[in-house]
């Protein structure tokens, strides 16, 4: 309870469980609800002013803000120095959004949103934060094919576009990243963020080399790998005919038999993937819609803003 | 082999059908849940499919094998073994070769007392509930308690009669089949070749043997004394030696205590040895081997007559009587005189036959029974028959005969039978022939055999001494008609003329009616018994199927193997226990994962 309440008594909504979040309103209303949690913890938190960074001092010149004006220089040395800081370049940052068949799913409805549902609410909460930041966030969202791109932009009532596109996000049917990792770089003229967020259940060298090719591109790339805590661990009746909902591939067996080695697999896929990233020096977090948004954003917000 | 106290409980066996059951239901088409991560189930199952499927199958196993090890031991199980001390009620049959062979000495002691170690050994291990026979070559199956069948083995002889050991086992079989309980078969014996023949053993058999090789041997086959009576000149006597040793043996003959004479021989040789003269009257003549580790065959005896030949009267005008009396005469067979009357009654001796004159059968008829014969001429026959093959006559045509009818009620001192009638009978002094020796009543005097047979006529069968017979013990020998006594050394058998009689020792034996000596018995061992060559194991399982050959030290652990029970409880509720930790050590696995 208290992790999840402001100092002013306000209820944190980026650190609630977010089936719970999602019952609160509206993908806008919770979304800012989310994202004023976020921010306030965010700037108690030792990294605040991550948006204005000091670069230099250089002498004092008339007509210059006094706030800026380093006094401990001044009581040092006698002199007038002011901190100069560097421009704040606006980020241009893209979230690709995988929105196929198995993005829809749930292993548990009345306890965890689907992966779908909850890759929306991140998305609008991650985009929401980069916007207040004056960063461009532009989107695209793919199933089988790329099924919509909302170039990078800053501008006020983005973020409404934004939203009606997640709102009207429906699961498709399969898996093809690559094609859309692609149209990433019509989208990014220079350097900038990409988000990537899916289940990675898709064909993983053709995925990885596309996020190589965004990284040598010189974009800070971020892979969200988003996770039902069902898939996780398996569980299920004695016996039973698992059916992949995209390929339509089934496999029969007994989940108390195979839960063991299951997880194993699990544990392997997870581990090859973060190594595979971080090679390459792509961000790799694994996301158990389970976890708070907050946790997570604060998670892709910890990237290095230089690339 | 596996039995069972309460098999009725293994219907309980079913039950270990049970979770092959559940596995098969278990393997109905379950529900279809749609799961994403499907690829890593499939990944999962590929790295993993050989080590689980493993852990179901021993599960199974585990499971299945608990349920059956339980159940079998419920219906308590018990495994025949050989070397444990108990078995189930049994009906054995102890079959002890004390044949001739078995006195042979083999490394210091006779082999007869080694199978008799063997024998004693298996029927300790009897127990009351057990039927127990002991059977032996005298061919009678004897019933008795362990103690009494042991006292039997512990005064067993050798016996002198060879042993069949293919129909001992065919006995022991029938003897079993009269028992309810399950049967086993134990030969005891020096497996010697010639003793053995074909046979299908009717229960479990052990035959127990000797392993060390049986020493060569060689032995006194056969004893031909030639045709008799003697002369008080003397004779020749024919020696026959067998046996499988390849040295060369000499063989000693003698007459009663006389000095003897001796020859050399070998293996499968005969030998003649001429015989000084001795005084008339029965002789015993005896052929001896240098003693080796056999001495039952040794040696063998035989019975001769020595008398002066028979002085006969005969009818000149019967001529093929004359000519063959001729002949007689000049190889000094026979001699004239009126001893003997041939062709007519005598006041002696006499071989009558009909008179040529239908006329003149009364006559000689009242003159016959005026002296007491107990037969006479009776009604002609001109149907053409054939004498039944005897030792006197062999198998010869009759044209012509008078019917032999005897005064009495029984047919005593009938010679020879023609068509199943006698056509040969002697009554006192006074033997009757139904035909007369001319080739218009039978074809005899045409014959080879016609000299010969007038000499054993004139020489043994009208003087009294009718048969003069081979024989070995145990084999059944028809005795002459007349016989009221068989006589060897001191023993003596009580006989009916025309029986069966056994005899059961080799000897030289007498032949008596009333007082007179009638003839000898001359019983020697059969000579297979002299070849002691043990006839190999192959061969042995080969002519009796499934027989366990073992040697003499192990014979009596053998005893009862076929039906050693051995409670196979404990090895079933260690591996019901077993299976038990292995069930739970595989589930313990699986319920531990996640």
């Amino acid at each position: 309870m208290n992790r999840t309440a402001a100092p002013a008594g306000r209820v944190r909504l980026d650190l609630l469980d977010p089936l719970e979040v999602s019952r609160l309103g509206g993908l806008e209303v919770v979304t800012e609800g989310v994202v004023e949690g976020f921010l306030t913890g965010l700037h108690r938190s030792p990294r605040r002013g991550f948006s204005v960074e000091f670069a230099e001092h250089r002498m004092y010149q008339p007509g210059d803000e006094l706030r800026y004006v380093d006094w401990k220089i001044l009581g040092r040395n006698d002199r007038l120095y002011v901190k100069q800081f560097e421009e704040e370049t606006n980020l241009r940052a893209v979230v690709v959004c995988d929105a196929s068949r198995s993005m829809a799913w749930t292993g548990d409805p009345a306890a965890v949103l689907p992966k779908l549902d909850y890759a929306r609410r991140l998305i609008a909460a991650l985009s929401l934060v980069l916007l207040r930041q004056r960063d461009a966030t532009g989107l695209i969202t793919f199933d089988d094919t790329v099924r919509s791109v909302i170039p990078p932009s800053a501008r006020t009532g983005h973020w409404h576009q934004l939203l009606r596109v997640l709102a009207e996000l429906e699961a498709g049917q399969g898996t093809a990243a690559e094609p859309a990792l692609r149209r990433v770089v019509g989208s990014l003229r220079r350097r900038g963020l990409v988000v990537f967020v899916s289940d990675l259940l898709l064909d993983r060298d053709l995925a990885l080399k596309a996020l190589r090719f965004l990284r040598h591109r010189g974009h800070h790339v971020l892979v969200l790998h988003i996770m039902d805590p069902s898939e996780a661990t398996l569980s299920g009746p004695a016996e039973a005919r698992f059916e992949d909902p995209e390929t339509r591939e089934a496999v029969i067996l007994r989940p108390r038999d195979w839960a063991s080695a299951y997880g194993a697999t699990v544990e392997g896929v997870v581990s090859a993937w973060r190594l595979a990233c971080r090679r390459n020096d792509i961000g790799y977090h694994r996301v158990l819609t389970s976890t708070p948004f907050g946790s997570v954003l604060r998670q892709a917000l910890a990237l290095p803003r230089r690339g | 082999m596996i039995g069972f106290l309460h098999p009725w409980v293994l219907a309980g066996l079913l039950a270990a059908a049970v979770p092959i059951l559940l596995h098969l239901v278990a393997r109905r088409e379950p529900p279809t849940v749609v799961f994403p991560a499907v690829r890593y189930l499939i990944t999962t199952t590929r790295e993993n499919q050989k080590r689980l499927r493993l852990e179901h199958w021993l599960l199974l196993l585990f499971r299945t094998l608990l349920i059956a090890s339980l159940v079998m031991a419920a219906a308590g199980p018990t495994i025949r073994l050989s070397g444990v001390p108990g078995h189930s009620p049994t009906a054995l049959v102890v079959m002890l070769d004390n044949s001739p062979s078995s006195t042979v000495v083999a490394g210091g002691t006779s082999r007869l007392s080694q199978l008799k170690t063997a024998a004693r050994a298996a029927l300790e291990r009897a127990t009351p509930s057990d039927g127990l026979w002991l059977l032996t070559a005298d061919g009678t199956p004897r019933r008795g308690d362990r103690a009494a069948l042991i006292r039997l083995v512990d005064s067993l002889a050798p016996s002198a009669r060879r042993m069949d050991l293919g129909a001992a086992l065919t006995l022991a079989g029938s003897v079993l089949g009269t028992d309810p309980r399950p049967g086993e078969l134990m030969m005891i014996t020096d497996l010697q070749a010639t003793a053995v023949s074909a046979a299908t053993p009717a229960a479990p058999l052990v035959v127990v043997r000797p392993e060390d090789a049986p020493p060569p041997n060689l032995g006194v086959a056969a004893l031909a004394t030639g045709a008799q009576p003697w002369s008080t000149d003397g004779g020749r006597v024919v020696v026959t030696v067998a046996g499988d040793s390849t040295r060369t043996t000499p063989v000693m003959v003698q007459l009663d205590n006389r000095p003897g004479r001796q020859a050399l021989a070998n293996a499968g040789s005969a030998v003649t040895v001429n015989v000084p003269g001795a005084p008339a009257g029965w002789r015993i003549a005896t052929a001896e081997l240098d003693a080796d580790e056999l001495k039952a065959d040794d040696r063998r005896s035989a019975y001769i007559r020595v008398a002066p030949v028979a002085r006969v009267f005969w009818d000149p005008g019967d001529r093929y009587v004359a000519a063959a009396c001729d002949v007689l005469v000049t190889s000094g067979r026979l001699a004239r005189g009126n001893e003997l009357t041939l062709g007519a009654l005598g006041a002696g001796f006499s071989v009558v036959y009909p008179p040529s004159d239908p006329a003149a059968v009364g006559a000689l008829n009242r003159a016959l029974a005026r002296r007491g014969v107990a037969w006479h001429f009776g009604a002609p026959s001109d149907a053409p028959v054939e004498t039944d093959s005897s030792g006197l006559l062999g198998r010869q045509q009759v044209l012509r005969r008078y019917a032999l009818e005897s005064n009495g009620s029984g047919r005593t001192g009938v010679l020879a039978t023609a068509g199943g009638a006698p056509w040969a009978v002697r009554s006192g002094g006074v033997v009757l022939l139904g035909s007369r020796l001319e080739p218009e009543w039978t074809g005899l005097p045409l014959a080879a055999g016609f000299v010969p047979f007038l000499d054993r006529l004139l020489n043994r069968v009208a003087r009294g001494e009718l048969s003069m017979v081979d024989g070995v013990p145990g084999e059944p020998v028809a005795l002459p008609d007349l016989a009221t006594e068989v006589r060897l050394g001191q023993e003596s058998w009580k006989v009916e003329g025309g029986d069966l009689f056994r005899p059961s020792a080799p000897g030289a034996h007498l032949i008596l009616a009333g007082t007179d000596t009638i003839g000898s018995l001359n019983v020697g061992l059969d000579p297979r018994e002299s070849a002691l060559e043990r006839m190999g194991d192959r061969e042995i399982r080969r002519l009796w199927k499934g027989a366990r050959l073992v040697p003499l030290a192990d014979g009596g652990g053998a005893a009862f193997s076929s039906r050693a029970l051995a409670d196979g409880r404990g090895p079933l509720l260690w591996a019901a226990l077993v299976c038990g930790l292995g069930e739970l050590f595989l589930a313990s696995i699986r319920r531990r994962r996640p």
